[in-house]
């Protein structure tokens, strides 16, 4: 193991111990009632893991995309109830850029918008999780051919709250010739998708990390819960579900790692294209099992499993669903023919 | 979180880019005569000159000793070169077998004299291997079977019945798993593996046609059949640990997500004919998924095989591969009908046609051969823990 595959598994089990404890029925429904979760993420900011792809140069722990998976799992697998992600995204974008980054949560606009002469940005994006929780939010904008990372004062952007399954803060936002506290010119631009395949990576892997929480769930609840004598584990059917759910937790979270690592190679748009399709199905058979596999109590409100569930809905959903993803990239290879197709796996 | 599976991820190194630019080269030319119906089969359909050309080329047996014939290449390369082989639906079914596991199992666990004289002949390609386990009244519950081998002076007697031996009739040998101790009281105990030349007296070979109307399977009927001593392939009753020994590598690799691959190539194709219709937004859906789907199945077969080569036994990320993968496999069908609305009538000489209606009829055997998808649920839910 290297030095920093080394820290990254370090790293992820703090994030898990940490998140272990601060993260109850209660933290979600006070987050999903918008009530910030402020110290988890004073002690997350702590542990230096919002800097975590920020170079050292610039002041972070320069772990690789890859190394980081493992925390962003763990993280996931705890229903990731701030905006962990996004800060290490738009943290590892502002370095790129060469800004400074602010303090405290920020948030990821994965929409283009337009830069004027005058330095100031105008767009839309339908979608912006956490921005209430947010000071801050980065965006690509687009002059011609060049792209600028921008800063944005949240307040300067109009914003409508969203109501949406996970109930978490999310506003759709317009930027109307909006000027960045920051921007900077991309030396190596994103591709046309700009943040959209890391927000999507990201969302990959969170999947990884609930399906996880999912599956250990299930098998507790099978080996506990008694019906007609005997823990419901031991009837087949219901095996039988709960290994069709390890079978998709297994695949989300090889696919999640394939899209981090993808971006280390450079291939980020590739490995998010795959990572999401596939994460969006294990997300929704691994919903309808679960439920399935609990009942009626795993519908309300006394067990926690709709916290889970709620979450993959909606990340499955984020930063393009997987039906967006699999019509681009079939969009993609059909043109490319037939021929083509098997050299574009198997390289 | 400590999931009970883990797939680190194992990348094919950049020097195997000519091995695989020399298997494609092959592959296009060897191809161009395959129909549709001949590419459906994939790694069950039997050619032998075919086997041969790829024995001659050093793809059979490749990381075997030299001191057999093998090519002493690691296990990347025979994988860069079986992927290749299943992209194109390539006929190996003369040399499956045996290079994937009765080669191995003799390597690992025959005699020196059994390694020497059988070996030679199945990296040339010539001879084909089948496998004796399932019974008319033995098939998930493969301990229970009857087949019994009886010894006698100088060697064995078998009697019983073998079902669903694919290839039989065209093998030179079986690997046979018998009963050689009925004394015992566990079913699992008790059995060996005897290396059996088919040409054997006392051996009658009865083709059973499929729902095709193909005839691939066979009954293998053992009457009084004689087989000396130093045809017993490893230690005498330990059958069944040798058997289940290299599930996990047969039940992981590409074989088990690729045998509807041709499918994809030729439903792109048809998708760009200017007089389709289908070239819609669920057509990009479907491709897009099912393209999606193999890169991460393919993920997790490499990590697996780089696991074996560890020395590890990763059996429970096996049995997930395989569940995958049938349920992939018998998807692809299903996928391209969807697309097409593709009726049931053949168009000869029109290979999406042929692939097709070969896959819609042949899918249903992909959850059944190799462990069926109940068994290996079961399997996997026990490696969960659920009690």
């Amino acid at each position: 193991m290297t030095d920093d595959m080394n820290i990254g598994a370090m790293l992820a089990e703090q994030i898990d111990r940490l998140l272990a404890d601060a993260v109850s029925r209660d933290l979600f429904i006070a987050v999903e009632s918008g009530k910030p979760a402020a110290q988890l993420w004073q002690a997350l900011e702590e542990l230096g893991i919002t800097t975590a792809l920020v170079s050292e140069e610039q002041g972070g722990a320069g772990l690789a995309w890859g190394d980081t998976e493992p925390s962003l799992r763990a993280a996931g697998s705890r229903g990731m109830p701030v905006p962990l992600a996004e800060t290490m995204l738009a943290a590892w974008a502002l370095a790129r850029a060469g800004l400074a980054i602010p303090s405290g949560p920020i948030a990821v606009s994965t929409a283009l918008y337009e830069l004027d002469n005058d330095g100031a940005i105008s767009g839309s994006d339908a979608e912006v999780s956490w921005l209430e929780s947010c000071d801050h939010l980065v965006a690509v904008a687009l002059r011609g051919s060049e792209q600028h990372l921008c800063l944005l004062d949240k307040n300067t952007v109009t914003a409508e709250p969203l109501h949406t399954v996970a109930r978490e803060p999310c506003c759709s936002i317009v930027a109307d010739a909006v000027n960045p506290l920051a921007s900077a010119r991309l030396q190596t631009p994103f591709s046309e998708l700009g943040l959209r395949a890391h927000l999507a990576a990201i969302r990959a892997v969170q999947i990884g990390g609930a399906m996880e929480q999912l599956l250990e769930l299930c098998v507790e609840y099978g080996n506990t819960r008694e019906q007609f004598g005997r823990p419901i584990g031991k009837f087949q059917a219901i095996q039988h579900a709960i290994a069709e759910l390890a079978s998709h937790t297994a695949a989300a979270q090889v696919a999640g790692q394939y899209a981090f690592r993808q971006i280390d190679a450079g291939n980020g748009d590739y490995g998010a294209t795959v990572a999401k399709i596939r994460v969006g199905q294990a997300a929704t058979r691994g919903a309808e099992i679960a439920h399935q596999v609990f009942g009626a109590i795993g519908f309300t409100d006394e067990h926690i499993l709709h916290y889970f569930t709620r979450r993959l809905w909606q990340w499955r959903s984020d930063a393009g669903s997987e039906l967006w993803w699999a019509e681009r990239f079939g969009g993609q290879l059909i043109p490319a023919g037939g021929d083509a197709l098997w050299p574009s796996i198997a390289r | 979180m400590a999931a009970s599976f883990k797939f680190n991820p194992l990348p094919i190194p950049e020097e195997y880019a000519p091995l695989r630019q020399e298997v494609r080269s092959f592959l296009r030319e060897a191809s161009q005569s395959w129909s549709g119906w001949k590419i459906g089969h994939s790694w069950t359909g039997y050619d032998k000159e075919f086997s041969r050309e790829v024995g001659r080329r050093g793809w059979i047996g490749m990381t075997w000793p030299k001191v057999y014939g093998g090519g002493e290449r690691t296990s990347l390369e025979r994988f860069v070169v079986v992927e290749e082989m299943l992209a194109a639906g390539a006929p190996m079914g003369a040399h499956w077998i045996a290079d994937r596991q009765s080669g191995p199992l003799l390597l690992r666990l025959g005699t020196e004299d059994q390694r020497r004289r059988f070996l030679p002949q199945i990296i040339s390609g010539e001879h084909c291997y089948c496998i004796g386990l399932s019974e008319p009244d033995s098939g998930s519950d493969l301990a229970s079977i009857r087949s019994r081998a009886e010894k006698v002076s100088g060697g064995w007697r078998l009697n019983g019945r073998k079902i669903w031996t694919t290839n039989g009739h065209l093998s030179d040998f079986m690997i046979g798993l018998f009963r050689s101790d009925s004394s015992v009281t566990v079913k699992h105990q008790g059995l060996s593996q005897y290396l059996i030349d088919m040409r054997s007296s006392g051996i009658e070979v009865r083709p059973i046609a499929d729902l095709t109307g193909e005839a691939h399977f066979n009954e293998v009927l053992f009457e009084d059949v004689f087989i000396p001593d130093d045809m017993l392939v490893g230690t005498e009753g330990n059958g069944w640990q040798q058997a289940t020994s290299e599930l996990t590598f047969e039940r992981s690799q590409p074989d088990r997500f690729m045998s509807c691959f041709p499918l994809l190539p030729n439903a792109i194709d048809a998708l760009n004919d200017e007089q389709s219709d289908a070239n819609d937004r669920f057509a990009r859906r479907q491709i897009g998924q099912a393209v999606a789907d193999m890169v991460i199945m393919r993920e997790m077969s490499l990590s697996i095989l780089g696991q074996l080569d560890e020395g590890q036994t990763p059996s429970q990320e096996a049995a997930l591969v395989k569940e995958l993968g049938n349920t992939y496999e018998q998807r692809a069908p299903a996928m391209v009908r969807e697309i097409f609305d593709t009726d049931a009538v053949m168009q000869p000489g029109y290979r999406l046609s042929e692939l097709q209606t070969y896959l819609t009829q042949t899918v249903p055997s992909f959850s059944l051969r190799g462990g069926t998808r109940e068994i290996l649920r079961g399997i996997i839910a026990k490696g969960l823990g659920l009690k």
